[in-house]
């Protein structure tokens, strides 16, 4: 009785304390947000220090311009890492880079609107440059953000630019926005699957019913898959929760099974993939990351080349050479083959020639991520 | 400045969502997670009327209308079928979950080309440039002030005073020989109404509604309704429904500091659940001393 009279009046001296000290931050912060816009400047000044000690050294050589970008990423999976990865890589081919005379400002949004929006928000105080948006939803909330501002915003990953009302019917921008989009090459993935599995007639393609890109690839896979022999068998899950019994029930109905870009379901890929090989059932990938872990083979994009091709734009926006409302979005034309021979081997199919001669890449193991 | 009108923003959108909250959660004393399916149905609703072509201002009535029905059957599930306060709200909540996809059509539908409250034709005329900046913060100043005025006369009526007196002694409104019931239904009704407004409001301000944008809902209009009620609600000139938005604005305000001063983002649940936990406890503390006094 004595000793929990005591604990709880710890439990409440504790408790106060950090109360107290919430409140101080908290008067310190609103305090310094009523001055005017100094602030800002003074935090993003901060920010620029603490970057990078060689920042600071290195910036002053460079000479001439040097530019903040705000990287906002929607969520946190390899594919958007890699675009993240080339996005930095083609600014540094054009001579921007991390270190001499680029500071990025890096957050991710983990799947929650509400933070994207407080982010740009955040962005456009520290006065950046350019906002580099990585998928559709945060691509969104970055043109909403900017729309009243001559900030330029530059997006990769948004699978269908006109569909999310960033680009016109006829792929010129709405406004100072552009970038890449990652449309699926869905004609020659269907062909890659007809000539790895002669036999096969149905596709399995599961989705969450959250993500917009899936529902309109799912459409282009329906229209497409017929010319190709093939029937698609669609399974819609609302949470990474439903994808074990998803799968089970959609392993029962299918002969292969295609994986989109589909965020919720790449983040859960393994559970897939090993329910997958348990029935010997091929599954395949929308890009090379997912190969790498056990799909048999993905005829896919390269999300660090399409980062590249959306650094050099930004880039020539920041060179002022072009206006972001000057440049139409790109996609990537090429997809490229990738195979996984041990997948392969397991499944007992031999990768024929025609495809492994023009792989981009063959991997010879299963890594575990 | 422009994060100071970032998080005015950001809090009065949230603000209309709070005064809804204030209902269920401080006066009903009801736990309603609804609240996390009625916000994107308001935003669903908003962003198909407008596709449709219903002019922005009606869709305010009409996803506020949405939100009632809403509310309405998270009461009915409670009351007539005697489910618990929690679990009706979250059976409502994972319903509504097909349901706004079904009302939008997709899991995500832009509306950046249509005019909205916030961008037409009428506003681009009268509007002189010096005042661009503010004109988001203006409009759903207005919007929240008629709100909140207007859920302040209704209290002060007959039907809002024996809401009040549910939350407070069940027991006193059965003698009054009123349907305690029936009081907590239309209690749920207006809450939910004004949280689907609050998502009407969100979608046109944003240019488009995205499903995920009701994820945590619940839990940060609570944080906002208790930090209002215990950092503004003892101040006698402020009225609670004032407080709870003045909350709003103090917890947006906490957010985009943390972000400011680089925190990043995934830790923001936990920054989160931390305020809400403080506040909490704190706020035990104190309405045991005024206990003491009273």
């Amino acid at each position: 009785m004595m000793m929990k009279k005591m604990m709880s009046r710890e439990m409440k001296t504790v408790m106060a304390a950090a109360m107290a000290a919430m409140v101080l931050a908290g008067c310190s912060g609103s305090s310094g947000e009523s001055t005017t816009a100094a602030p800002a400047d003074t935090t993003a000044a901060i920010e620029a220090a603490s970057a990078g000690e060689e920042a600071g050294e290195t910036a002053g050589e460079a000479g001439d311009a040097s530019y903040v970008i705000g990287i906002g990423q929607f969520a946190e999976h390899g594919s958007l890492d890699n675009c993240r990865t080339g996005f930095l890589q083609g600014l540094a081919e054009e001579g921007i880079s991390e270190g001499t005379n680029l500071t990025i400002l890096y957050e991710n949004a983990q799947t929650d609107g509400g933070t994207a929006s407080q982010i740009m928000d955040n962005f456009l105080a520290k006065d950046v440059d350019l906002i580099c948006a990585i998928a559709t939803p945060i691509a969104q909330s970055a043109y909403s953000a900017t729309k009243n501002t001559d900030v330029p915003v530059i997006y990769t990953a948004v699978t269908d630019p006109v569909l999310a009302e960033l680009a016109s019917g006829d792929g010129t921008p709405v406004g100072e926005i552009t970038g890449t989009s990652d449309k699926l090459p869905v004609e020659s993935q269907l062909e890659m699957i007809r000539t790895l599995l002669p036999d096969a007639k149905t596709i399995g393609i599961m989705y969450s019913t959250s993500e917009i890109n899936s529902e309109s690839a799912i459409a282009e896979y329906k229209a497409a898959a017929p010319a190709y022999g093939f029937e698609i068998v669609e399974s819609g899950v609302s949470s990474a929760a439903d994808i074990p019994l998803a799968a089970d029930s959609l392993l029962e109905k299918v002969d292969c099974i295609n994986n989109l870009t589909d965020n919720t379901v790449v983040s859960s890929l393994p559970v897939i993939l090993d329910k997958a090989a348990k029935k010997s059932i091929p599954v395949f990938g929308s890009e090379v990351e997912q190969v790498k872990i056990g799909c048999l083979a993905s005829m896919g994009l390269d999300y660090i080349s399409l980062g590249e091709q959306t650094g050099k734009m930004a880039a020539q926006v920041l060179k002022g050479e072009k206006k972001a409302s000057e440049m139409n979005f790109e996609v990537i034309e090429q997809a490229s083959f990738y195979g996984n021979n041990q997948v392969a081997a397991n499944l007992g199919i031999t990768i024929p020639a025609e495809l492994a001669d023009n792989a981009a890449a063959l991997f010879d193991e299963i890594t575990a991520e | 400045m422009s994060i100071v009108i970032g998080v005015l923003e950001e809090g009065l959108i949230y603000g209309i969502m709070a005064l809804g909250l204030y209902i269920t959660y401080r006066i009903l004393d009801f736990p309603d997670l609804s609240v996390d399916g009625t916000f994107p149905m308001g935003a669903a609703v908003t962003a198909m009327l407008i596709l449709k072509g219903v002019h922005p201002a009606a869709t305010l009535f009409l996803s506020f209308g949405a939100g009632v029905l809403a509310g309405c059957i998270t009461g009915i599930i409670h009351v007539k079928f005697k489910v618990r306060d929690l679990l009706s709200g979250i059976i409502m909540m994972t319903a509504l979950y097909s349901v706004n996809l079904r009302i939008a059509g997709k899991s995500n539908v832009p509306i950046f080309s249509k005019e909205t409250i916030f961008e037409n034709a009428f506003l681009q005329e009268r509007v002189p440039a010096s005042l661009q900046p503010w004109l988001i913060t203006i409009i759903l100043l207005v919007i929240v002030i008629v709100c909140k005025v207007l859920l302040d006369l209704y209290l002060k009526t007959r039907s809002g005073y024996l809401l009040r007196a549910v939350g407070d002694n069940e027991v006193l409104v059965t003698s009054l020989a009123k349907d305690k019931g029936m009081v907590k239904i239309i209690g749920l009704a207006l809450s939910n109404g004004f949280v689907a407004l609050s998502g009407c409001v969100y979608c046109q301000q944003k240019g488009f509604f995205e499903i995920s944008t009701g994820t945590g809902t619940m839990v940060m209009g609570l944080a906002s309704v208790i930090i209002g009620t215990k950092l503004f609600g003892r101040l006698g000139w402020v009225k609670t429904t004032t407080a709870v938005i003045l909350g709003t604005i103090v917890y947006k305000a906490c957010v985009s500091i943390a972000i400011a001063f680089g925190l990043a983002a995934s830790d923001l649940k936990l920054i989160t659940a931390a305020l809400f936990l403080v506040i909490l406890v704190l706020s035990n503390r104190k309405e045991r001393k005024v206990k003491v006094h009273a």
